[in-house]
């Protein structure tokens, strides 16, 4: 039986997998892609709350909305930086950028 | 409020892309012959797969697949009559584009999939095609959305039993036609897959059943572009003598054959010169259709 | 939708997404690694649907295909090996992380399955359309506004950051202004 408590579960997992690829990955846009993935946990314990919990909430679907907002710009000012890194110093890879000189 | 079974829209779709690969039969040879596009069709299906140079195999048999999909879930939005409104979703509109955004990992993958560099390339242009082209194509079903108070397919065909919404919202109609034309591989807007560019583009070493599937789902797309611009700007099935279904058909067999023509007479647009008129001229002009659209709800949708 | 229906759904759902959230990290081909994320959030859209959020389902549907396209676009082009054939190890600390990442989990499993949630909703109005807007336009218009103007500062700024040249662009020929590439450090007056 679907309930609130599964669907929270289901996204600590999904919030669980989104962090193992940020904390071990190298390279910056894979990342970025677990951030992704927290945010996308993120938004499925919203959608779960208005639908087994506060079904007038539409502040609960506003929240999903700004979720989704914020994944494309962290995406997009991520990518900036990747490109404007890789044209200095010719490396993506995190623990190459352990230094902020040369 | 009926929905159509899904068998219902699949048929839909093979009966469709039947008719409409007779009328592109019909523009470019002047000629009706089905027993010869049926004869294409079942030596095209005998072909084996091409799968020993594939160099990512699943991404490459997986993408045409994908692309008959997106396809048949675009043209599943397309309300037909008022008794088959084919899947009537309360936002409809911004699903078929939703539908159409899957052709673009499509055709991604079958590039990327197939390994070849030109391939590679092919599909790398549709990735930068369509990003420029999603944006006026989402703008104009946002500004058609306004004066219908709806994004429900059916509900912005009744919003048209007066007058309809390419009248009063032309530069969404202008804007629409051409990116839904970009996503349904019609030329003029269709160099990343044509034959004779960048050696055939991305669907080029596709064979047997793969190569089947991708025509199918090009003439499903073109089914569905024409069907959405019919629903969303030329009153779907308000007309004053025939039945509802019949002026649903014919307006879109109509559209279809003008995008057919269009890609006829006119020369393929250069990726070079499409690329910044999309990023600089037609999202301006979008927001200008959205706004124009605002003007227009509050002055006479009120 | 019915009780039987959004089960169908989300099960299989859920699995899908779990699953190929986990090999987004462990597959070495990064076109395949953004396709597969693509999966991940692209099922997490037919669960929305199938939790009864219809218009953010479909928002998620067409958000990430787009989204995701353009990611696998930057992989292959920043990433040493995008196609996945010499089988490199891109991973550091993979056993804390993993460690640190099952502690996340247990710890939130724990909270949501030990906390006492108000009672299940049977019928599950979601919010439609019109309620999300009259929510946006009117109570919520403040963040609204204020995430218009970080998505504009955004734009903006990865444009500058990206710019060939640096934010002055690259310098005319035959001027002896030198580029703005940013290695030395002084930023010109």
């Amino acid at each position: 039986m679907i309930g609130l408590p599964v669907v929270l579960a289901v996204g600590a997992l999904l919030f669980a997998i989104g962090l193992y690829g940020v904390l071990s990955q190298t390279n910056a846009i894979m990342v970025i892609m677990g951030v992704e993935l927290m945010l996308g946990a993120a938004m499925l314990n919203a959608v779960g709350f208005m639908r087994y919990a506060w079904p007038d909430a539409a502040g609960g679907a506003f929240f999903v909305l700004i979720a989704m907002t914020l994944m494309a710009v962290e995406a997009t000012v991520g990518f900036a930086l990747v490109i404007s890194t890789f044209r200095h110093r010719r490396t993506a890879e995190l623990d190459d950028l352990t230094e902020l000189r040369g | 409020m009926s929905a159509a079974s899904p068998f219902a829209i699949v048929a839909l779709a093979l009966g469709g892309a039947a008719l409409l690969a007779l009328l592109e039969q019909l523009i470019a040879e002047r000629r009706l012959a089905p027993a010869a596009l049926a004869a294409s069709a079942a030596r095209t299906l005998r072909q084996p797969l091409s799968t020993p140079e594939v160099k990512d195999a699943w991404l490459y048999h997986g993408a045409p697949g994908l692309l008959l999909l997106g396809a048949i879930l675009a043209l599943a939005m397309v309300p037909w009559a008022p008794g088959f409104r084919g899947l009537d979703v309360g936002a409809g509109a911004i699903l078929y584009s939703g539908a159409l955004a899957y052709v673009t990992p499509a055709v991604f993958m079958a590039g990327w999939g197939a390994g070849r560099p030109l391939q590679v390339v092919g599909g790398f242009r549709f990735i930068a095609l369509m990003l420029a082209f999603q944006m006026p194509l989402v703008m104009a079903v946002t500004a058609v959305g306004a004066p219908a108070e709806s994004l429900r397919p059916s509900a912005i065909v009744d919003a048209q039993h007066a007058v309809p919404l390419a009248l009063s919202q032309p530069l969404a109609l202008l804007l629409f036609a051409p990116a839904a034309m970009a996503v349904a591989f019609v030329a003029p807007f269709d160099l990343p897959q044509a034959e004779g560019e960048l050696g055939g583009g991305a669907f080029a070493s596709y064979t047997g059943l793969d190569a089947a599937i991708v025509a199918l789902a090009q003439k499903v797309l073109l089914l569905g572009a024409a069907g959405m611009t019919t629903t969303l700007f030329l009153g779907g099935w308000h007309g004053p003598l025939l039945p509802p279904a019949l002026w649903t058909a014919a307006k879109t067999l109509a559209v279809a054959a003008l995008m057919l023509l269009a890609g006829r007479l006119l020369p393929r647009t250069r990726i070079d010169r499409l690329l910044p008129f999309a990023w600089k001229v037609a999202i301006p002009l979008a927001l200008l259709a959205i706004v124009w659209s605002g003007l227009v709800t509050l002055l006479f949708y009120r | 939708m019915s009780d039987l229906g959004t089960a169908l759904v989300f099960w299989p759902g859920a699995a899908i997404m779990l699953l190929t959230g986990v090999y987004v990290f462990r597959t070495s081909s990064m076109a395949r690694a953004g396709l597969l994320l693509l999966a991940a959030l692209g099922v997490e859209g037919l669960v929305f649907l199938a939790l009864a959020a219809e218009f953010l389902g479909v928002l998620q549907l067409l958000m990430m295909s787009g989204e995701m396209v353009i990611m696998v676009f930057f992989m292959v082009m920043f990433m040493p090996d995008p196609g996945g054939l010499m089988g490199m190890d891109m991973t550091h600390d993979k056993r804390r992380s993993a460690v640190a990442a099952a502690a996340v989990a247990v710890a939130l499993a724990a909270v949501a399955v030990a906390t006492d949630w108000p009672a299940a909703v049977v019928t599950g109005e979601t919010p439609d359309l019109r309620q999300i807007g009259f929510e946006v336009m009117g109570r919520s218009m403040f963040s609204f506004l204020f995430a218009a103007v970080t998505i504009l500062f955004a734009m903006v700024g990865a444009i500058l950051l990206a710019k060939q040249g640096g934010r002055l662009g690259l310098p005319a020929p035959g001027s002896d202004r030198p580029a703005d590439d940013g290695d030395d450090g002084e930023r010109p007056a």
